[in-house]
């Protein structure tokens, strides 16, 4: 790539329709003809008012926005005090993945649910992210790093830590003696692999 | 007395190294132009005028080395320089038709706003994000929107758009002394830079005074 | 619930780095499902314009949520797919190897040659005569001239000063490092360093 930028979710942005598709807690407040199938568990034809489902986020917060609100939205436990109050303790020692892989990303979307939380959502996020920031940094500069690190990484700080471990690769690369070593491009080596792989199949 | 050789050869030579230093100094804002375009979230104006010059210049040297000896030293020198300008000038091309392919509705939106002196595209890149706009277009619509029901079949042009995040922080360095910055979010407080300070600050705060040349982005 | 095809397409993109081939059986899965959220909605909104029966809309906002997800999942899928075919125009060149060319569809394919034209007119507009190739020199320069073992028999290669070279497998050349790169990305030269 010939620039930088940096994430910001938008229409294609496969990271946001992936975490969007996570599951919200909501209580349906407007009665919903002919989609009680939504409900595993209910058995009319229409989903009543006081249920409650759980709905992809995608769904869920627009139907809480519309002017009669469809359905009222539980914000996920990971994102209200008792979470928040393990992180501020040690954010590093928790692995994140675990509670969301997509914590970050979902956490900005769902502190738009309270106006009296917002800001201390968005808070408790930036200070996560930065008291975990110098572990992922440490991570992906360890060449000896275990490799199933990633998957502890809930996926910002994953995609971070990856680029971390490419950048130190080259600049390891850059700083040996002499030669700037031109490589056969990642998406050929692959192309040759599979090829050998069939060669070996016949 | 002087021979008139003589001062004919220091006539050239002068004119040589008054040539040199231009060169030396379009290469320099070409760097600065490359790197700005590398860290700006968005597209800048347009350095055709340094481009045009540099590729010029990239002819002349290329005819010069035609006429050196294949043994001659200088003929590696000036291959280097000219991978180097190369290098400079492909990368800086680049970064904009990275930046133009993927906010394209937004920057053709964007440039049909302004004048022809004040437009960030050259004719050729518009014309390549008009032609990039159509295939995509093409591209949706053979495969997914015309077997799309109703009004869904459209293709609409405000939920595609993608914009660049000006919020993005940048390092820069500052050219000159540079007064009254608002720093965003921090209650209006106002910061000056001295000539050759570095800083990381975010882009919406510095946007005018990068294109300007006042600070560059490293 | 709805949406969950559309979830699939995108999954698919994020878990492999390569193209694989054109899902159309799932676009056409989601496909599907926008037309009977569709046609549902049809028959609610004249129920609602002709019975005055406004319990039902509710439902039709949820459906047109869903309509509108499932839009978005397809646009995406072709977008992303998009994306790494343009890539791939950078890494490998106009000619794409045919074990990718398999997994487009044919509108991809389209789209790629689209876009190769549209590339070389704008190469082609830099500069006076000959325009600017910007596919090359992408790599910083160390060396002028790399040595290059040659992998894979392709055939004459004219350098800029006319000289023509034989690149046969398992030969071993001296050559200039912007002729050397855009071969040694696509596998045919390989770098051998000191």
């Amino acid at each position: 790539m010939a620039c930088c930028q940096s994430y910001i979710p938008d229409y294609f942005a496969i990271t946001d329709i992936l975490s969007t598709e996570e599951r919200i807690s909501c209580k349906i407040e407007v009665e919903l003809p002919g989609l009680g199938f939504l409900d595993s568990s209910c058995q009319s034809e229409n989903l009543k008012v006081g249920t409650k489902v759980e709905f992809p986020l995608w769904l869920a917060e627009p139907l809480k926005n519309l002017q009669n609100s469809v359905v009222s939205v539980d914000i996920p436990k990971i994102y209200k005090e008792g979470y928040r109050e393990i992180l501020e303790a040690d954010a590093e020692v928790i692995v994140l993945s675990k509670w969301n892989p997509f914590y970050y990303e979902l956490g900005m979307h769902v502190r738009k649910f309270s106006d009296r939380d917002y800001e201390i959502i968005t808070e408790s996020l930036l200070q996560t992210f930065k008291s975990r920031f110098q572990l992922v940094m440490d991570w992906s500069q360890n060449a000896m790093s275990d490799p199933t690190l990633s998957i502890q990484l809930p996926r910002l700080e994953r995609d971070l830590f990856l680029i971390g471990q490419q950048a130190k690769i080259r600049l390891v690369e850059w700083l040996k003696m002499g030669t700037n070593e031109l490589v056969v491009s990642e998406i050929t080596t692959n192309l040759k692999k599979r090829k050998r792989e069939q060669y070996e199949f016949d | 007395m002087e021979n008139n050789g003589d001062v004919q050869m220091t006539a050239e030579n002068d004119d040589q190294e008054e040539e040199e230093v231009t060169a030396q100094s379009v290469l320099l804002a070409i760097e600065e132009a490359w790197l700005n375009e590398k860290f700006a979230p968005e597209i800048l104006p347009h350095r055709s005028d340094l481009v045009d010059c540099m590729l010029q210049q990239i002819m002349h040297m290329e005819e010069n080395m035609k006429r050196l000896d294949k043994e001659d030293l200088r003929l590696m020198i000036h291959r280097m320089e000219l991978d180097r300008i190369k290098y400079v000038i492909t990368n800086y091309l680049r970064a904009r038709l990275e930046k133009i392919e993927k906010y394209t509705i937004h920057i053709l939106s964007q440039e049909a706003t302004r004048s022809s002196e004040e437009c960030y595209l050259t004719v050729a890149e518009l014309q390549f994000a008009k032609e990039f706009l159509t295939n995509i277009e093409m591209l949706f619509k053979t495969i997914a929107l015309q077997h799309m029901p109703g009004n869904f079949q459209t293709f609409e042009v405000d939920t595609l758009t993608v914009k660049p995040n000006l919020q993005t922080y940048v390092f820069l360095r500052a050219n000159d002394r540079i007064n009254g910055i608002i720093v965003p979010g921090s209650m209006d407080e106002e910061i000056d830079l001295e000539p050759g300070s570095q800083h990381i600050i975010q882009y919406s705060a510095v946007a005018d005074l990068v294109k300007s040349g006042a600070v560059k982005l490293i | 619930m709805y949406g969950r095809k559309g979830f699939k397409l995108i999954s698919e993109l994020d878990l492999y780095s390569d193209i694989l081939p054109f899902n159309e059986a799932l676009i056409k899965e989601v496909l599907q499902e926008m037309q009977s959220l569709y046609d549902a909605n049809v028959a609610n909104s004249n129920a609602i314009r002709n019975d005055n029966n406004m319990a039902l809309l509710p439902s039709v906002q949820l459906r047109h949520i869903a309509l509108k997800r499932n839009k978005r999942c397809i646009l995406a899928y072709i977008y992303n797919r998009m994306r790494k075919l343009k890539e791939l125009r950078w890494e490998l060149g106009s000619i794409l190897p045919p074990e990718i060319n398999t997994n487009l569809i044919n509108a991809e394919v389209q789209w790629f040659q689209s876009y190769n034209k549209s590339l070389a007119k704008y190469m082609r507009s830099l500069g006076e005569d000959h325009g600017f190739n910007l596919t090359t020199n992408m790599v910083p320069p160390k060396t002028l001239y790399v040595e290059v073992k040659c992998v894979e028999d392709f055939g004459k290669l004219e350098l800029d000063d006319g000289q023509v070279i034989l690149l046969k497998k398992n030969t071993y050349h001296l050559l200039p490092r912007s002729v050397c790169e855009p071969l040694i990305r696509q596998g045919i030269l390989e770098h051998k360093s000191t």
